[in-house]
């Protein structure tokens, strides 16, 4: 049962505390470190930075008065979590729990009982709850980011939210954790196909690496940054337009007609067909090879 | 008669190599069932398709009377295919936690089960630190925590050492006699299977070359073994069916002459000091069937 292998996949990552570490903890903590220091660095400099860039001191009173909004840390940490950090760090303990069984060859102990797809979609549902809790404790880090920052600037904080503002940011959230799952999903083929842990960590990563530079490649073709083939072949792009268009800035441009549609179909091919592709490999596969 | 494995035409194929040929093997359901082959004779390539860990290149295979993949069927088997490994950083306790989860058990009894193979004293430490015997026992524990009907052990006591062995052996006859388990055993040890199995099938080339109970298979070339006062009367009174063999005599006699052979050699006032039946073992069918080389004793006396 699907139920038990999840059961199972929770347990064993429950115990292994160095994946756990660098995969759920590490990232968060380093942002609220990486932020306080940023913000004491820049309180150091305030003196320097006002003069180079000009701004009156009555401004700079009126700056100071207006209280941090929660709210707002919480949207913006939302959209900005799945960073690249977050993904490097995440696929450390997905590559853990998708190689594992092949690295330490216990495939043999758990497979006579349990269906293939269950297995892998046991190891799924974990990565994918461990997704939620890194982007989880990633709003968090943001919110402390946040308090932080007052502490230093000496400004107060505030949580004013509007429905609106709590639905944009489920919805970046629920985004940034699709765009998360996206790349577990890669590094679930790449660990299927290779029996690898560094194929599983690094495989995601260079195709990551490749979308983000997918325009710069497609554009000396002819191929504009909206078109079918650039947003296709960038679930990135597709996610920026969606985000972009659920935060609705004020300012922003209209998007482009269609374009999310053919951000919504990217987004949906690039979760589907690994995840479909794992399935597939190792329903077939031969697991007494480790 | 009920069988828990059968096997209709099985055949795996690597390549050129030919892992399984058409093997036919039916397994009755009870005891203790040795399969026992050299090296390449499709043992574990044979385990590993009735665990559904590759899939067979033709043929058929059923497992608790059901195809093997059949969850329904397959859950009533427990298994352990050469020796096993576990994740490094879960303690043995852990393991079976892990495994109990994993196959969906409720009530798993782990302690019983650590004290069983003689691992309760080791049961909160990390596997990293365990030796190829205890890897073993965690092994078996792992195979037997569900209760199955069936179980699989592949070289069970291999890294162990002769006290880790004698209790392997009888641990595997308890489940058999106490439990009411069929096990299906393979090793190289043809003495433990000796000892052990109820029945085997040798395998040679990824065929079946023999297959039978144990005490049938190691009767075939019985013979009385008698030391008496006067040998070469005793090999006159038995004639062609005797042999000098040291300073005792062998009789090829079936054994229910054998009562009527040690009145003759008494009424003949030959001194009769030690009779008894000696059988070929499983070591030497196993070489008769395989064709495989026997390497020749050590000359202690030399």
């Amino acid at each position: 049962m699907l139920a038990d292998a999840v059961r199972a996949e929770g347990y064993r990552l429950g115990r292994n505390r160095t994946a756990l570490f660098w995969s759920l903890i590490f990232v968060p903590v380093m942002s609220v470190v990486l932020g306080a220091i940023g913000a004491v660095m820049v309180k150091g400099s305030e003196a320097k930075l006002s003069e180079a860039t000009g701004i009156p001191p009555q401004l700079q009173a009126m700056f100071a008065a207006t209280p941090i909004n929660l709210a707002d840390s919480l949207v913006s940490a939302a959209a900005s979590a799945a960073n690249p950090a977050v993904l490097l760090f995440l696929l450390i303990g997905a590559a853990t729990l998708y190689a594992g069984d092949y690295r330490w060859e216990t495939w043999r102990l758990i497979s006579a009982r349990n269906s293939r797809p269950n297995l892998l979609l046991g190891k799924l549902t974990v990565v994918a709850g461990l997704a939620l809790g890194v982007l989880v404790l990633m709003l968090i880090a943001g919110l402390i980011e946040s308090v932080i920052r007052a502490g230093v600037f000496d400004r107060s904080v505030t949580f004013r939210a509007d429905a609106g503002q709590i639905g944009d940011m489920a919805a970046l959230f629920g985004l940034s954790w699709l765009r998360v799952v996206q790349f577990a999903m890669i590094g679930l083929l790449a660990a299927v196909m290779t029996r690898s842990l560094l194929a599983a960590l690094f495989i995601p990563l260079a195709v990551g690496v490749g979308q983000a530079l997918s325009p710069q490649m497609l554009m000396p073709a002819g191929v504009m940054p909206t078109d079918w083939l650039a947003i296709l072949v960038n679930p990135g792009a597709a996610t920026d337009a969606i985000g972009g268009a659920l935060r609705a800035l004020p300012l922003a441009p209209a998007p482009e007609p269609g374009l999310m549609l053919k951000s919504w179909i990217s987004l949906l091919l690039w979760t589907a067909l690994p995840l479909a592709a794992a399935l597939a490999w190792f329903q077939r596969q031969d697991l007494s090879k480790e | 008669m009920e069988f828990v494995i059968e096997t209709r035409g099985l055949t795996k194929t690597y390549g050129r190599v030919r892992a399984l040929d058409g093997l036919d093997l039916t397994i009755p359901r009870g005891g203790v069932y040795g399969v026992l082959g050299p090296n390449g004779a499709g043992k574990s390539t044979l385990f590993r398709i009735l665990l559904g860990l590759i899939r067979p290149s033709s043929g058929t295979a059923q497992v608790m009377g059901g195809p093997v993949g059949d969850l329904a069927h397959m859950r009533r088997t427990g298994s352990m295919i050469e020796t096993p490994r576990f994740p490094p950083y879960l303690t043995a306790r852990q393991v079976l936690e892990w495994l109990a989860r994993e196959h969906g058990l409720k009530t798993p009894d782990i302690p019983h089960w650590l004290e069983r193979v003689g691992l309760s004293q080791a049961a909160d430490r990390r596997v990293r630190g365990f030796s190829v015997g205890m890897l073993q026992r965690l092994g078996v524990a792992a195979a037997l925590m569900s209760r199955p009907d069936l179980v699989i052990l592949d070289e069970p006591t291999s890294g162990m050492d002769p006290p880790g062995i004698q209790e392997m052996r009888a641990l595997i006859r308890s489940l058999a006699t106490d439990d009411g388990v069929t096990v299906i055993l393979a090793s190289h040890q043809l003495l433990e299977v000796q000892r052990v199995c109820d029945r085997v099938a040798i395998l040679d080339k990824g065929k079946l070359v023999r297959e039978g109970a144990v005490s049938e298979l190691t009767a075939v070339g019985e013979r009385l073994r008698l030391m008496v006062s006067a040998p070469d009367r005793a090999l006159e009174l038995l004639g062609g069916k005797g042999q000098v063999e040291g300073q005792a005599v062998l009789a090829q006699i079936p054994r229910g002459e054998g009562p009527a052979l040690i009145r003759a050699l008494v009424g003949r006032d030959i001194d009769i000091h030690e009779a008894r039946w000696v059988g070929s073992d499983l070591e030497s069918v196993f070489f008769t069937e395989t064709g495989a080389v026997q390497a020749p004793e050590a000359d202690h006396a030399g």
